[in-house]
């Protein structure tokens, strides 16, 4: 009766593989729950919001009439208009100062540690505290950025920073900039310094310029961070309320009126709660169908041999 | 049965310990103003706390310390979630309206008539919505011409005769101006201080910025408000006699350029007085309250009633009518009066001696007299006032050309909104 049969090769289908399937959802579960708890119910309720006309404590199911009521109005248009110039000249500086910054600390060998410390200061600022000092940096009468420009001869009278909308939009998006390319650099310089030597060695070897040097090592080695970097900076610039609540509320005359403002100012100064759940259900469509779009145009996600 | 005994005494002893505590429990009733953060009211309300506490043994009173700015903002997520503050200071209609308070006239109708009579009827019709009162009046803002007196001298004009109407404020204005200071400030700054503003001109000139019952906006329509607009906008549009950068400023702006003398004069409620001592204690008793000045006989000055009420999740409403009485004793109206330079609103106070010792204090009382009330009895309204006029107003500062297109557009906007209710 001695055996001789081989044990048996581990079969992934069957029972055995169910089982095992099985197990692994139990582990997932908890995670499961909690992203349930924290994401999908919120977001649940945010659309059944959406789907009321609220006054204070009473509610009245209203169908889709919120999202016809938000789409007829000019002022969502507006704040969709200004939120794109934000987003779009935000992140755009966010990524092209972020990677300059970040090729330059890749360079410096003195006081590496203690710039990038420096660099990074803006972005641990929590954006409250970050906007309120420059509110008062650019307040008009006793602002330093008047008084110095003053000093230099370069104006001659208080220039009102947040009270013209061009310069509001500007004084925003360069606030916004200032606290965001830290964190665009941080990943680029990580992004840098995984880039292996041998390739820039054989480039100097070759002759290459800092230019070819750039353009065909450094960029192709960075194009997956790059793509993923600019889709979260998206992401987070698109949903910011805090600098523009904080530095001019929407204002002079909309000029910085973004869509977070619009829910914001829809939600707790018009008390319209169902109207603001819809532009924010509005403003989630548009940033998933974004990107999606972003990252299928990028081929983000596949493997180099589909690419 | 010895175990039992002594098992039995133990229970008993535990029970007769615990019960009474559980009888004598401790009702917390949380207490939210934007008050509460200033710092000239602070040692007020501690006491107030304080001497409350100790008569009632039972109550706990937690203050809620809110920045102005997120004031409403945390109170109505609170309400949404039915735990808002027992005990609250909030836009009495706007709240009334969205049901986030309590109709208190059972606990008011068993009032002794002599505390009832404390308050005039016009300051309890500020506290009503749809014929129930919701809250009762605490402190208010009257809004009046502040000078600087020595400024005033200084240009060579006399502060015993401040102008009475706006041909003789805009002499004074000329002449309180120079390169690097002006005679007063334009408001534009997105708070409910810029529309207070604005209507302290439109009563000035005998407009009506709405109609009787509030369904109708006219701003525009109404010949007296689009000219007093265009009078107070034209201060820095068109005669230049207001600080640069108007889009941008508000209270907290132009009571530090006025501390800083950059400014001569600013309309303000009776608090920005100790808001301006505080930025620049050298300035305390250089200044003198004023009439605003008016085109039209009478012309009343602006008044914001601040109410205490309860909200409507509070779960101990009698407890927290007893705070409420408790702080509008006269004792904390004079002090708060006195030390924090907020307005008392009972009528039985002008004539408290503490009181009529501050010239300053019994000018703004006097002035008082004859206010209407803000905010407006309607729900639409604190966003009205928050976003609609302060838009307009800062669209009419960039583009003065266009003032009176500027404010027809608001009213088709308004009268939308205070019909869509």
């Amino acid at each position: 009766m001695t055996a001789t049969t081989r044990p048996r090769a581990r079969a992934w289908t069957g029972t055995g593989l169910a089982r095992e399937r099985w197990h692994g959802y139990l582990f997932l579960l908890p995670v499961l729950l909690f992203l349930a708890a924290v994401i999908v119910l919120p977001l649940a309720h945010a659309f059944w919001t959406s789907l009321h006309r609220i006054r204070g404590l009473r509610s009245t199911f209203v169908g889709l009439a919120n999202y016809f009521r938000v789409l007829e109005d000019d002022a969502f248009w507006h704040a969709l208009k200004v939120s794109l110039g934000f987003v779009s000249v935000s992140v755009t500086l966010h990524m092209l100062l972020g990677l300059a910054l970040a090729l330059a600390l890749n360079e410096i060998r003195v006081a590496r540690t203690a710039l990038r410390v420096v660099f990074l200061t803006p972005w641990m600022v929590s954006a409250a505290v970050g906007a309120t000092i420059w509110l008062w940096l650019l307040e008009p009468q006793f602002g330093v950025v008047n008084y110095l420009l003053r000093a230099a001869d370069i104006i001659d009278r208080p220039v009102a920073w947040l009270g013209e909308p061009g310069p509001a939009f500007a004084a925003v998006t360069a606030v916004e900039v200032w606290r965001g390319v830290p964190f665009v650099m941080l990943l680029m310089l990580a992004g840098l310094q995984t880039i292996p030597v041998e390739q820039y060695e054989a480039a100097d070897i070759d002759g290459a310029s800092t230019w070819q040097r750039f353009r065909w090592i450094t960029l192709p080695n960075l194009k997956y961070l790059i793509v993923v970097a600019s889709t979260l900076d998206i992401i987070n610039v698109v949903r910011h309320y805090d600098i523009i609540g904080i530095m001019t509320a929407g204002g002079p005359a909309g000029a910085t009126e973004v869509l977070p403002a619009l829910l914001y100012n829809t939600a707790f100064r018009a008390n319209r709660f169902g109207e603001a759940a819809a532009i924010g259900v509005l403003l989630l469509a548009m940033v998933l169908v974004f990107s999606i779009l972003y990252l299928r145009a990028t081929r983000i996600g596949r493997s180099d041999g589909d690419a | 049965m010895t175990k039992f005994a002594t098992s039995t005494a133990v229970a008993a002893l535990l029970i007769g310990a615990i019960g009474p505590a559980a009888a004598q429990q401790r009702v917390v009733l949380q207490w939210q103003t934007p008050n509460l953060t200033e710092a000239q009211y602070e040692p007020i309300w501690k006491q107030t706390i304080a001497a409350f506490e100790a008569a009632n043994p039972n109550i706990k009173i937690e203050p809620i310390l809110v920045a102005r700015r997120d004031h409403w903002t945390k109170f109505v997520a609170a309400a949404q979630a039915r735990q808002a503050p027992c005990i609250v200071a909030v836009d009495l209609t706007t709240a009334a309206a969205e049901g986030y308070l309590r109709p208190i006239d059972d606990l008011w109708d068993k009032e002794p008539a002599a505390f009832r009579n404390a308050w005039s009827d016009d300051m309890l019709k500020a506290a009503r919505w749809k014929g129930k009162l919701y809250g009762l009046p605490n402190w208010g803002g009257v809004y009046a011409e502040i000078y600087n007196r020595e400024l005033v001298v200084k240009a060579g004009l006399d502060p015993k005769n401040p102008p009475k109407n706006w041909a003789e404020y805009l002499q004074w204005a000329k002449a309180l101006t120079g390169t690097d200071h002006w005679a007063t400030s334009v408001l534009g700054g997105k708070t409910d201080t810029t529309t207070r503003v604005l209507l302290t001109w439109i009563y000035g000139n005998g407009g009506e910025p709405f109609n009787a019952d509030m369904t109708e906006s006219r701003f525009a329509k109404d010949p007296k408000s689009l000219e007093a607009i265009k009078f107070y906008l034209g201060l820095f549009s068109d005669h230049k006699v207001a600080s640069p950068a108007p889009t941008t400023t508000n209270y907290l702006e132009q009571t530090v350029l006025f501390s800083q003398g950059k400014i001569a004069t600013m309309r303000n409620a009776y608090w920005s007085v100790a808001k301006v001592i505080g930025d620049n204690p050298q300035i305390e008793g250089k200044m003198f309250a004023a009439p605003l000045p008016a085109q039209i006989p009478n012309a009343p000055t602006l008044a914001t009633v601040t109410a205490h009420s309860i909200s409507e999740s509070c779960r101990h409403p009698e407890e927290a009518w007893r705070f409420i009485k408790f702080d509008m004793d006269k004792k904390w109206a004079v002090a708060r009066a006195v030390k924090a330079n907020w307005m008392p609103l009972r009528r039985d106070l002008a004539d408290e001696p503490e009181i009529k010792a501050d010239p300053m204090l019994s000018e703004f009382v006097r002035i008082g007299t004859n206010a209407r009330s803000y905010p407006l009895p309607h729900p639409a309204w604190a966003d009205i006032a928050a976003n609609d006029i302060v838009d307009a107003v800062q669209r009419a500062l960039l583009e003065p050309a266009r003032t009176e297109q500027i404010f027809q557009d608001l009213d088709v906007r308004l009268s939308r909104k205070l019909k869509d209710q």
